[in-house]
């Protein structure tokens, strides 16, 4: 069941200020890496702050998400959702300063396909990289490959993700069966829908089981058609005699909608300019961080020898 | 391509190098001039020299470890014995810590010798009980292939006079040939008839395939009657952190499935039914609701 899943069980926490704190350490463990490791011309202003880091990471989850959304052949939306959870995940305890987010994200994406079943060649993947000729495309795949077993690695082994879509799904079907005061639950659907996708690009999938997000967006587009639902949870849910647990269920209602509502798009001028930061920090620093060897390395990250440089490559290859 | 070198090195040598190198008497070894005599060179047995060097070490220091598993109080003091052994083995095919190694194996050779003499003659006599069941096993198979050679001869034998007696009484008889060739036709059938049988009789003999004698009672007594708990069915329960989820069977009469697709001919073929994916999507809907991360 989800509580004793490994999703449940290791990458849930208690609320966003663990997450955030987490993001803040990695932060500093590259900065203290690079610190330390005596190179010269390292000042402080070269590295990225959180909320810049923040910025950037929000515009790949976007890069991401139109790549996938772009895919053919259709891309179902559980290897979405798990792609983006992976996303998230490996950042939560490494910096993007130390792994570049443009190759991330692809791998992230070909790991999805692979967990969730969608059965994809390797070739047909970095096809759909479509600005890129077909040699740019087989040097993607080589990266891919290359940051796939470090990016397994990094989840802790931990592939299965509960996507809320088959909650939402079943929740959908629970009211149709047990709720008739709602008539016409189908038309819940699309509101709905729209509210997991803007959660998948927040936290909320690291603090709250998906049959709870489901549960919110369905009550959430219910209430936005002016429809109320809260029998349904007294009544059918079983929630009548737990006033604890119900009033604990909508104050977790409460802390997602309020996720959504602080999430805030990334704006173009901000990204161009961290982006140029990020690709310094890159080019300077990260060559002496990224010296791969077969197997593994000392400080336990694992990952295979390097073909190329990353410099060659700028974010308007991708897409 | 045969035989190879001693402890200290390994290497191919085709026979008539290990000749030429030996007809002084006693030779060096090219690589590590070590001094070599002839009498260490065997015939190599494995493809990889190494293979052949690490058996041939592997003899020697099992001739001196030689304990058994019962020797042991206890099965962990056993792998550790073993775990030894191998240590042993690898240092000195590896030409680790050689000197070490070897001086360990005086010392225990020392001490326990009269164990390592015990179990040696323990071996033996186990190797020799086994040569003798083989011995038997092997006579037994020779006696009955002569047995059956015999009687295939027998056999021959027989045809060839009764023909050899047709010949003569159609030389000497007065009945008429066709008269004499049925007569011979009906003798020949009866022949073929009493083959037959005899090589479906059952030899006599005294023993079951087992090895139990025929006559001997062997005394079954009824099995121990173990007295124990009965098993008592306990259905599963599991914390699911939500509310209740209905039964899979129950799906249908509770009306779950009009609201899920029908499962077409196909499907139903394999084994689906939309009560499998109705089922699947409300347990996944309940599943964790109420979970609270502390």
């Amino acid at each position: 069941m989800f509580h004793n899943s490994s999703h449940g069980k290791y990458w849930i926490f208690q609320n966003e200020d663990e997450a955030e704190h987490k993001r803040y350490k990695a932060n500093q463990k590259f900065r203290n890496k690079i610190l330390e490791s005596g190179k010269p011309g390292v000042s402080e202003s070269k590295f990225l702050e959180r909320h810049e880091e923040d910025v950037l990471f929000r515009h790949y989850e976007r890069r991401m998400l139109d790549f996938c959304n772009a895919f053919k052949p259709a891309m179902p939306k559980s290897v979405v959702g798990t792609a983006i959870m992976y996303f998230r995940r490996f950042y939560i305890n490494n910096s993007i300063m130390e792994y570049h987010p443009r190759i991330i994200m692809l791998t992230c994406a070909y790991l999805s396909c692979k967990v969730e079943e969608f059965n994809v060649s390797s070739t047909q993947f970095v096809g759909n990289l479509l600005q890129e000729t077909p040699e740019g495309q087989e040097r993607f795949l080589e990266q891919i490959l290359e940051y796939e077993l470090l990016l397994i690695q990094q989840l802790n082994f931990h592939l299965v993700v509960h996507n809320p879509y088959r909650p939402m799904e079943g929740l959908l079907i629970d009211l149709k069966t047990r709720y008739p005061a709602l008539e016409n639950p189908e038309s819940l659907r699309k509101n709905a829908d729209d509210f997991l996708t803007q959660a998948a690009m927040t936290d909320a999938g690291l603090l709250f089981p998906p049959s709870q997000i489901a549960l919110t967006a369905i009550l959430n587009s219910a209430s936005r058609a002016g429809l109320g639902m809260e029998s349904y949870l007294t009544e059918c849910l079983g929630l009548k005699d737990d006033k604890e647990t119900l009033s604990k269920m909508y104050e977790s209602m409460r802390r997602m909608k309020t996720l959504l509502k602080k999430y805030e798009l990334p704006k173009a001028e901000e990204v161009n300019v961290y982006k140029k930061k990020l690709e310094r920090i890159h080019a300077e620093f990260a060559s002496s961080s990224n010296k791969r060897k077969r197997g593994y390395e000392e400080d336990g990250h694992v990952a295979k020898e390097a073909r190329l440089a990353e410099e060659e490559w700028t974010d308007e290859d991708l897409l | 391509m045969g035989k190879i070198g001693a402890w200290s090195s390994e290497q191919d040598r085709c026979e008539n190098c290990v000749e030429m190198l030996f007809v002084r008497g006693s030779g060096n070894c090219v690589q590590c001039d070590t001094p070599l005599r002839k009498s260490n060179f065997r015939v190599q047995l494995f493809e990889d020299p190494t293979v052949d060097k690490e058996v041939e070490i592997r003899k020697k220091v099992l001739k001196i470890y030689n304990k058994r598993d019962f020797d042991f109080p206890s099965l962990r003091e056993y792998n550790d014995y073993l775990e030894q052994v191998e240590d042993m083995v690898y240092n000195l095919t590896n030409n680790i810590d050689v000197e070490n190694t070897k001086l360990r194996m005086e010392q225990y050779q020392r001490e326990n010798r009269d164990l390592i003499q015990r179990n040696k003659v323990k071996l033996t006599r186990e190797q020799e009980e086994l040569e003798e069941l083989l011995l038997l096993e092997q006579q037994g198979n020779e006696q009955r292939r002569l047995e059956l050679l015999q009687e295939e001869k027998r056999q021959l034998q027989v045809k060839r006079k009764n023909k050899q007696a047709l010949l003569d009484e159609l030389e000497q008889s007065k009945l008429p040939a066709t008269l004499l060739l049925a007569q011979h036709k009906v003798r020949a059938a009866q022949l073929e008839t009493q083959i037959e049988q005899q090589k479906q009789a059952v030899k006599p003999t005294n023993l079951f395939s087992t090895g139990i004698h025929m006559r001997q009672t062997v005394s079954l007594q009824p099995a121990p009657k173990i007295e124990e708990v009965l098993y008592h069915y306990m259905p599963l329960q599991v914390e699911t952190y939500g509310p209740p989820v209905p039964e899979l069977d129950q799906l249908g009469r509770l009306g779950y499935l009009n609201h899920v697709r029908a499962a077409l001919p196909q499907d139903t073929a394999g084994g689906y039914t939309s009560a499998l994916a109705c089922h699947r999507a409300v347990q996944d809907a309940f599943s964790g609701m109420f979970f609270m991360k502390r």
